[in-house]
C-alpha cells in the first residue's frame, strides 16, 4: 500500500480507520474496452466502494468468467482470477470457503452469468455463500461481436437472430429472489453515485449479494443505450419500496417500460450463510491456513453439531 | 475389510486434504461419501456441488486460496471437468482427481467395469497439456498412490489423476494391515515445488492474478507470441523433464523370458495371477505393472525389453495403452492385446490362452 494514497485516521476510541483512495485499486493494465463501454463505470464504482469501505487490495479476491466484462480483474489491483466462460461463481465459492476472511467478488457478463453459468447462479443463491456477484448486463454478447444474450429483448436482431429473437429474456432479479439470494439489487453504470451505494451495501451484506448492473455495450447494442437507461431508470429508494417485501420486489422487477427501477429490490438479513452453518467455519481463521486436525474440545462440539 | 473408495479417501486425508467438492456418480460416489463424512472431523470442508462443473470450480478456487483439494468422478463427470482441468493446468493449480472408470456415457452398462478413460484423462483438455496419471491395481496401492498423487500435484502445481475403476472402488476386500501401513519402497517425491510456489492470497501478500489464458509471469494476459511460446513450453517441460521422477512401475522380470505381459489397474491383478501359474508350470515369463500411465514411463518400459519377442497387453478397452507401447518398441516385437469391453473383468485364463497362442 502506498503511503501517498492512504490516509490513516484515528477515532477518539483509538480505533484506526484506513481511508483508501480509489487509485489504490488501479490495476497494472489499462482496460481495452471500447470508449464509452459501460464496464468502465462498474470498474470505477467497485474501486470507489472498496476505498470507501476501507478494504485493502490484499483482502479482496475478484473472479471473472470470459467476456469483455470479464477482463475486469486484470484492471483492478486486488487478487484476481480470470476463469472460464460461465464459471466465476463456483470458483469464488471455493475461495470463500477456503478463506472466509477475504472479500470475494465475482464479476462477468449477462451471457456468462445467466446463460452458460445460469445453473451456478441459481445454486449459489440458494446456498447463500457470503460472496458478491456483479453482472455487467449489456443484453448482448460483446466479446463474440454481437449475438443474442439471455437478457436480450424479444425481437432483438443480432448476428445469431437475423430475423429477430423469438425468445423472452430472463429476469435476473426475480430469478435471484426465487432462487434464494438474500441481497438482490439493480444498478446502472451511468448513475455512479447510486451504484456505488448499492455496491457498498452488497459487500456489507452477510450472504449472497447479486447486483445486476446495466452496463451498455456501445458497439453491439444500439437499443439499450446510455440514453435508453438515462431516460427510464427510477430509484427504488424514491418510490418507497420495502426491500423486505418480496412480492413488491418481484412486481417492481417486472416493470420494463417508460420506467425501469434500479436500487435494492430484496434483502433478507435473517437467513444464515453457508459459512455460518458450516460446522468448521463458525470460529477460527481461514480454513486453508489451519493445521489439520481438531482439538478434543472442538471435535466434541462438532460431533454434537453434526448429530 | 475395506473397499477402494475408503482406501482412496483415507489416502487423501492422510495426505493433508482439507477440501473436497464432487457430484454423485456410480462408481465414484463412495469416495464422495467417505470424504464428506470424514472431512469435518479433521477441520476440513466437503460438499456436493450442483454439477461436476461447479464441483471442480469449487476445488480450483479453494486450492488457489491454499486448501489441499481432492475430487472424484467417472467418465461422464470427466467430460464436465475437462474445461476446468485445462484452467487448472493454465493457472498451475494443484488438483487431485480420482477417475473411477466405467463404460461410456449414460447409465446401465455404463456403471459396469471398464478401463475406458485412459486416453481421455491424458487428452481431456484443449491444447493437450500434460497431466500425471497414476493407476493402482489393488486396495493398498489405492491408498499409497493417492498419497503420492497429492505430493506430485503440489510439486508440479498440476492436476494429477488416480485412474481407478468400478471393481477396485466398489469391492470390499480384506487386506493385510501391514500392506496398508507400510509404504511400498517407491522413490520419494521431493517436497519443494518445481516452479514458483503457490501464493494463497495472504494478507500483506503480493498481489497477483490468475488467468486461463496464456500469460506473463505476473498473471496478465499477453498476446506476445514469444511469451506465449515460452509459457506453453514451460508447462509441457515442467512435467516432461521430470519424467524419471514421476515414472513408477513394478518390473517382475525373469531371466530368459521372451514374453512380457504389460498391464495396469485392475487388469494387472489377472496378469499377476497368470504369471504365478505360468511359472509354476515351468514357463519363463516377465511382467510389468505400470503405475504411472502418463507421462508414459518410456525408459522404464524399454528397460524391460531385453530378449523379449512378444508383448501381451491385457486392458479393458480397445487397446488404449497398447497403441502407446507400439510406438516404443521395435517392429520385430509382436504386440498382442487382450481386450474386453463387455463389462466383464479380464480373467487369468484369457491371458493364459493368449499366451499359449
Ligand atoms: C465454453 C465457451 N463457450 C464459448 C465461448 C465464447 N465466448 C466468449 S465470451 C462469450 C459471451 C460474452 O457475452 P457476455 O457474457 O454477455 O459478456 P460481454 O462480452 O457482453 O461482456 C462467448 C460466447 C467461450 N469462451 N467458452
Ligand atoms: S464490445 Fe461492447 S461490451 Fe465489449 S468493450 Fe466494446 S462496448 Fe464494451
Ligand atoms: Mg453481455
Amino acid at each position: 500500500m502506498s503511503e501517498v494514497l492512504t490516509s490513516i485516521k484515528k477515532k477518539s476510541n483509538g480505533e484506526v480507520i484506513t481511508k483508501l483512495s480509489p487509485k489504490e485499486y488501479k490495476g497494472k493494465v489499462d482496460p481495452d474496452w471500447c470508449p464509452g463501454c459501460g464496464d468502465f463505470g462498474l470498474l470505477n464504482g467497485v474501486r470507489k466502494a472498496c476505498a470507501e469501505l476501507g478494504i485493502p487490495p490484499h483482502k479482496i479476491l475478484i473472479t471473472s468468467g470470459i467476456g469483455c466484462s470479464s477482463n475486469f480483474p486484470g484492471y483492478f489491483n486486488a487478487y484476481g482470477m480470470h476463469t472460464l466462460h460461465g464459471r466465476p461463481v463456483p470458483v469464488a465459492t471455493g475461495v470463500k470457503l477456503a478463506n472466509h476472511e477475504l472479500t470475494v467478488i465475482a464479476v462477468g457478463g449477462d451471457g456468462d452469468g445467466y446463460g452458460i453459468g445460469g445453473n451456478h447462479f441459481l445454486h449459489t443463491a440458494r446456498r447463500n455463500v457470503n460472496i458478491n456477484y456483479f453482472v455487467m448486463n449489456n443484453q448482448i454478447y460483446g466479446l463474440t461481436t454481437g449475438q443474442i444474450s439471455p437478457t436480450s429483448n424479444f425481437g432483438t436482431k443480432t448476428k445469431s437472430t437475423p430475423f429477430g429473437s423469438i425468445e423472452l429474456p430472463i429476469n435476473p432479479i426475480t430469478t435471484a429472489i426465487m432462487a434464494g439470494a438474500t441481497f438482490v439489487a439493480r444498478a446502472y453504470t451511468g448513475d455512479s453515485k447510486h451504484m456505488v451505494e448499492i455496491i457498498k451495501q452488497a459487500i456489507l451484506h452477510n450472504g449472497f449479494s447479486h447486483v445486476d448492473v446495466f452496463s451498455p455495450c456501445v458497439t453491439y447494442n444500439k437499443v439499450n443505450t446510455h440514453n435508453f437507461f438515462k431516460q427510464r431508470t427510477v430509484h427504488l429508494e424514491d418510490v418507497d419500496h420495502d426491500p423486505t417485501d418480496w412480492k413488491a420486489a418481484c412486481e417492481k422487477a417486472m416493470v420494463w417500460d417508460d420506467e425501469i427501477y434500479i436500487g435494492l429490490f430484496w434483502q433478507n438479513k435473517e437467513r444464515k450463510t453457508l459459512e455460518d452453518l458450516d460446522p468448521v467455519l463458525d470460529e477460527g481463521g481461514p480454513m486453508a491456513f489451519r493445521s489439520l486436525g481438531l482439538s478434543k474440545d472442538k471435535t466434541q462440539k462438532l460431533i454434537h453439531k453434526m448429530m | 475389510m475395506v473397499d477402494g473408495a475408503a482406501a482412496i479417501a483415507r489416502g487423501a486425508l492422510d495426505a493433508g486434504c482439507n477440501f473436497y467438492a464432487g457430484y454423485p456418480i456410480t462408481p465414484a460416489s463412495g469416495i464422495l461419501a467417505h470424504m464428506l463424512r470424514e472431512l469435518p472431523k479433521v477441520g476440513g470442508i466437503g460438499f456436493q456441488g450442483e454439477d461436476e462443473i461447479s464441483s471442480i470450480g469449487h476445488c480450483i478456487g479453494a486450492a488457489s486460496a491454499g486448501a489441499t483439494v481432492f475430487t472424484a468422478t467417472s467418465g461422464p463427470g470427466l467430460s464436465l471437468y475437462s474445461e476446468n482441468i485445462g484452467l487448472a493446468i493454465m493457472m498451475e493449480i494443484p488438483l487431485v482427481i480420482a477417475i473411477s472408470q466405467r463404460l461410456g456415457p449414460s447409465t446401465g452398462a455404463a456403471t459396469a467395469s471398464a478401463q475406458g478413460d485412459i486416453q481421455f484423462m491424458r487428452w481431456c483438455t484443449s491444447g493437450g497439456y500434460p497431466v500425471i496419471v497414476l493407476a493402482p491395481t489393488n486396495i493398498p496401492e489405492s491408498y499409497h498412490l493417492t498419497k503420492r498423487a497429492f505430493k506430485l500435484a503440489k510439486r508440479f502445481r498440476n492436476p494429477v489423476f488416480i485412474a481407478t475403476d468400478k471393481d477396485t472402488v466398489m469391492t470390499t476386500e480384506s487386506v493385510p494391515v501391514d500392506e496398508m501401513i507400510n509404504a511400498p519402497d517407491w522413490p520419494e517425491i521431493p517436497t519443494e515445488p518445481v516452479g514458483k510456489p503457490l501464493d494463497p492470497y495472504q494478507i500483506n501478500g503480493t498481489i497477483h492474478h490468475y488467468t486461463g489464458s496464456s500469460h506473463t509471469e505476473e498473471g496478465y494476459i499477453t498476446k506476445d507470441p514469444d511469451i506465449i511460446a515460452q509459457f506453453n513450453e514451460r508447462l509441457k517441460n515442467k512435467i516432461e523433464s521430470h519424467i524419471d521422477e514421476i515414472s513408477l512401475v513394478k518390473a517382475d522380470l525373469q531371466e530368459g523370458a521372451d514374453t512380457l505381459i504389460i498391464s495396469y489397474g485392475v487388469s494387472a491383478r489377472s496378469m499377476e495371477a497368470v504369471v504365478i501359474q505360468l511359472r509354476s508350470q515351468g514357463e519363463k515369463v516377465s511382467a510389468l505393472t505400470v503405475y504411472s500411465l502418463w507421462p508414459i514411463p518410456e525408459k522404464k518400459i524399454q528397460d524391460c525389453l531385453r530378449g523379449i519377442k512378444r508383448i501381451i497387453i491385457p486392458e479393458m478397452n480397445h487397446g488404449q495403452y497398447r497403441h502407446e507401447i507400439e510406438r516404443l518398441v521395435n517392429r520385430d516385437i509382436e504386440l498382442i492385446g487382450v481386450n474386453r469391453v463387455d463389462t466383464i473383468l479380464i480373467t487369468p485364463e484369457e491371458i493364459m490362452e493368449t499366451y499359449h497362442g
